[in-house]
């Protein structure tokens, strides 16, 4: 646990920032973001033997015990209950000063000390605004008590220390309650695995975990490495590492993933790989980093928070100055008391992070990845979604359909072909790799193997150059096309298939037809986003008749197709000037610096990792028709920030001119603060009501696919898909 | 005066449904080894923050009451009487509440009960479990005033009481009143409980739903009732 603590709150799972306070709970290392979330980790997590949870309460019980005390006896003072008896007055006075003494102590004592923290530092929070409220009316009222004067401020001393701790435990209890659907993500690291040595079992962290070990998971736990079923049988429930809202029957030799849940079986399992490279530690490392980061909403707010804090004591004590003119000074006291307290700006340094863990954690739920907070923000405010076209709207699986050749027999060329095509990772690529193997071919051997990126693969077989690639490739190595093959290759590129031209000692010897089917759920997905409003366009590296297909059948009209990775950036910096904010949709090799270089990059699953590492969002496998909702997500987890910060600022600036006018009673003002960050709270956690995505759209038939040419029936795996142009 | 007593023998008989319920609290406080006046002691600390509770939660109902009243919007001027419209419409709304939740200690109106006793006490109970098992000195006061937010029908019935009496010191009184009630049976806890067999407790339960009923239709008649018929005997928004 200790590690994931390193910049989280234990309880909330928030950054813990720079007010982090250091507690042992359970003899583990905890960090809390603030005094509320220590208290509640400690209250829902602290063990009947710890002592330091269970002092923590008894405190807090004294605390409200001696408040609620000090509240009716001033309750009685006020209501004139001893005026018959005036000489009893002072010494209820000392016993209030008795009673308030210890409370001021128990209750006041974490926020003198984050004050004392934060000042060794040079740093001004909003506890020491507490602090120098609180401590003047009780430094007052001591005096007062000496004095015999009429009136003691005891009940609004404590009242107020009672209420911002009240207010600081909901508030925490509601943020757990936000980091809910991120507990899962971020347990990969601190998670223990129950291995079984020698018929013997013993608890290990799971990053301790190398292949090959034998692992026991029981009913409803998580599994928590990658593996396959030695013995035993369950459902288990993915969804959280990718996306699949079924649950999946397991049985003796089915794979399993780390981060899954065994639902309802125990199963032994034989770890794969390292506890720490499984996916689902990847996604934790992820996840985490992503809520580590400021976004640029919260960053504003952070700096106003950090310079308001002597702006606020500075006005506390005009206000005091002020009114002292026209009122007694302990009148004047108790308003600039009230202004101290309801500055406080708790609520606004709460207003963006809350908000994004909670979409962070929404999404990431049903498998999707977000890499920095800022990307929800900026996808939520996205005017142009430009779609990458094989593998992302089409299934990325393209087929050999057909081959045309001048005179040498399918076979050879096959193998010839898939000699140099399986030295790259091309969906293309593959798709002939496995249409030569499905015949039963050996292919030829190869070396001095390149891919260049956007036009092909060159080798050298025999020792002769071959080439496989598009038009462009053959023209730049000058190698002509033979007539009996520019008909053919004309016509299947007009009719939208992509051409791969195989050629070797100097010519083109043959043209091997491949062909895309759109993903069924494309054309709904581009429907749903276009109702949501963003301009949608298809930017494919295929040549014009092959994109136009695919385009026509998903219903994209803005069409640019023949795009090389460098075309394709310049497109969306075309875009970017003429709508605004751009989200590039991809997954290929391709498209890494174009995915860059938007504003969004979203990478659709079967992403090669390099995609990924360029994306800010990232897709589980599969997982495109859930872009709708993501973009419903991300305006609601904008417009949430946005009401908060608003509803934060306002509420302070009304508050504080009411306090600053004397109409506010301290005590009221430290319920206000409470309720405003309850409030903010409440209003966040209405994005966890958000309803799942539906799988609406996969029940429409797949367009029918490519009408013509021989088909060799080659059905290629599903795997990384590679424009090429 | 004679309210307040009503309302002491009303939470003295109520006692009889907290010892089944927060009963197996006070037996859980058990004894202190150091022997009989420190177990005493555990008690009544623990009693005190009980009652603490219930008293603050008085006050804190009694000035909503009175916040409500005073407030202009709802104030509808009447021609005669010091009850204005908003301090009758507290009235009725108080006096239904107390005959609904007098109900339940008849066993009638149970989804009602869901909507009372399902509010937010888990994490009460979470801080519960901690402190019982603590041998600190001062874990009884906590435990007691923890104890006494935990959602209860008897001790809503009452606060609703207190909030028509619409102001905060005779709201702190009501519930001083039936928190002093409570005392007895609490104190002795375990012991009367075990005395008491279940149909007496049952009896104990709905004597307390009787009395609960009768303050909800009295507290109802403030409202309905013209002027003239009202109770004396009950005034309200004064001491005593």
């Amino acid at each position: 646990m200790t590690e994931r603590d390193a910049n989280l709150c234990s309880h909330c799972l928030l950054p813990v920032g720079l007010r982090a306070m250091q507690r042992t709970v359970n003899g583990e290392d905890c960090s809390f973001c603030c005094y509320g979330c220590c208290i509640a980790f400690q209250v829902k997590h602290g063990q009947n033997e710890e002592w330091d949870a269970a002092w923590l309460l008894i405190r807090l019980g004294v605390g409200a015990f001696l408040t609620m005390n000090i509240m009716l006896i001033s309750l009685l003072l006020y209501a004139g209950t001893f005026s018959a008896d005036p000489w009893l007055i002072p010494w209820v006075h000392l016993l209030l000063w008795i009673f308030a003494t210890p409370a001021l102590v128990i209750l006041g004592e974490p926020y003198l000390r984050e004050t004392w923290a934060q000042a060794t530092q040079g740093r001004v929070t909003s506890s020491a605004l507490v602090v120098l409220g609180v401590g003047a009316a009780y430094a007052y009222s001591v005096f007062a008590t000496i004095e015999q004067s009429d009136q003691v401020y005891f009940d609004t001393a404590t009242m107020v220390l009672m209420l911002f701790t009240i207010g600081s435990y909901i508030e925490a209890a509601g943020r757990a309650k936000a980091a809910r659907d991120l507990e899962p993500l971020l347990a990969a690291e601190s998670e223990s695995a129950t291995v079984v040595e020698g018929g013997t079992e013993t608890t290990r962290p799971v990053r301790d975990i190398a292949a090959g070990v034998l692992v026991r998971v029981r009913p409803g736990e998580r599994v928590p490495i990658d593996g396959v079923v030695i013995e035993g049988e369950s459902h288990t429930d993915e969804a959280v590492i990718t996306g699949e809202s079924r649950q999946i029957a397991k049985r003796a030799g089915s794979p399993v993933i780390a981060g899954s849940i065994s639902l309802d079986g125990a199963l032994l399992i034989k770890s794969s790989g390292a506890g720490s490279a499984t996916r689902w530690a990847k996604i934790c490392r992820s996840v985490r980093e992503a809520l580590s980061h400021r976004s640029a909403i919260q960053r504003v707010a952070d700096n106003v928070v950090g310079v308001s804090v002597p702006f606020v004591v500075l006005l506390g004590v005009l206000t005091v100055a002020y009114w002292s003119q026209s009122m007694a000074f302990d009148r004047a006291m108790l308003i600039g008391l009230a202004v101290l307290v309801v500055a406080c700006p708790c609520a606004v340094g709460l207003a963006a992070p809350l908000a994004t863990s909670l979409g962070i954690g929404r999404l990431a739920h049903c498998g999707c990845l977000v890499r920095d907070p800022h990307t929800l923000e900026v996808l939520a405010g996205t005017r142009v979604l430009a779609f990458d076209k094989t593998g992302t709207l089409t299934s990325g699986t393209p087929r050999v359909v057909g081959i045309e050749s001048e005179g040498v027999p399918t076979d050879e060329l096959l193998a010839r072909c898939a000699g140099l095509e399986r030295h790259s990772e091309h969906a293309l690529a593959r798709a002939i790799t496995l249409a030569a193997s499905t015949r039963g071919l050996e292919p030829v051997v190869t070396h001095d193997v390149r891919a260049l990126p956007g036009r092909g693969i060159t080798g050298k077989a025999d020792g002769q150059p071959i080439a496989a690639g598009n038009n462009v490739l053959m023209r730049e190595l000058g190698w002509q096309l033979a007539p009996s093959l520019s008909e053919p290759a004309r016509s299947l590129e007009a009719s939208g298939h992509t051409v791969i031209y195989l050629g070797w000692e100097g010519r083109v010897r043959a043209l091997l037809a491949l062909d895309d089917t759109p993903l069924a759920e494309a054309r709904w997905v581009i429907e749903e986003l276009k109702r949501l409003g963003p301009h949608v366009a298809l930017l494919s590296g295929d040549l014009a008749p092959a994109a136009q297909r695919a385009a026509t059948a998903v219903g994209i009209e803005d069409l640019q197709a023949g795009l090389s990775p460098e075309a394709k950036r310049a497109a969306l910096d075309r875009f970017r000037q003429e709508y605004g904010v751009v989200a590039m949709v991809g997954d290929g090799l391709n498209d890494a610096p174009v995915l860059a270089d938007a504003d969004v990059g979203i990478a659709v699953g079967s992403a090669t990792d390099l995609a990924r590492e360029t994306s800010s969002l990232v897709l589980p496998p599969g997982g495109l028709w859930m872009l709708p909702w993501i973009i419903t997500v991300a305006r609601k987890v904008r417009s949430t920030i946005l009401t908060n910060l608003a509803w934060a600022f306002g509420y302070n600036l009304i508050a504080l001119a009411l306090a600053v006018a004397g109409v506010l009673q301290p005590v009221l003002a430290a319920a206000i603060m409470a309720s405003s960050s309850l409030l903010l709270v409440v209003n966040s956690l209405r994005l966890s009501r958000l309803p799942n995505p539906i799988p609406g759209a996969i029940l429409e038939p797949p367009p029918s696919a490519e009408p013509d040419s021989v088909r060799l029936g080659v059905a290629v795996m599903a795997g990384p898909a590679i424009e090429r142009g | 005066m004679t309210y307040y007593l009503v309302i002491f023998a009303a939470g003295f008989a109520g006692s009889f449904h907290c010892i089944g319920m927060c009963g197996g609290f006070a037996c859980a406080l058990g004894r202190d080894t150091s022997g009989a006046a420190a177990t005493v002691g555990r008690h009544l600390l623990y009693n005190a923050g009980r009652l603490t509770t219930y008293c603050f939660l008085g006050a804190v109902v009694g000035a909503l009451g009175a916040i409500l009243c005073t407030s202009r919007g709802l104030a509808v001027p009447v021609l005669n009487g010091p009850l204005d419209g908003a301090q009758r419409i507290l009235a009725i709304a108080a006096g239904l509440l107390m005959i609904a939740m007098a109900l339940q200690f008849f066993g009638l109106l149970q989804r009602f009960q869901g909507v009372t006793i399902g509010f937010g006490g888990s994490t009460l109970a979470l801080s519960l479990r901690n402190l019982l098992t603590s041998e600190n000195r001062a874990a009884p006061v906590a435990f007691g005033v923890f104890n006494g937010f935990l959602p209860c029908p008897l001790v809503y019935a009452f606060a609703v009481q207190a909030a028509s009496t619409a102001g905060a010191v005779p709201g702190f009184l009501v519930m001083l009143s039936f928190g002093l009630g409570t005392f007895p049976a609490m104190l002795m806890m375990g012991g009367v409980g075990r005395m008491l067999t279940p149909v007496w407790r049952q009896r104990g339960v709905w004597l307390a739903g009787s009395f609960i009923l009768l303050l909800g239709l009295i507290t109802l008649g403030r409202g309905v009732l013209p002027f003239g018929a009202h109770l004396h005997a009950f005034p309200h928004g004064s001491p005593g």
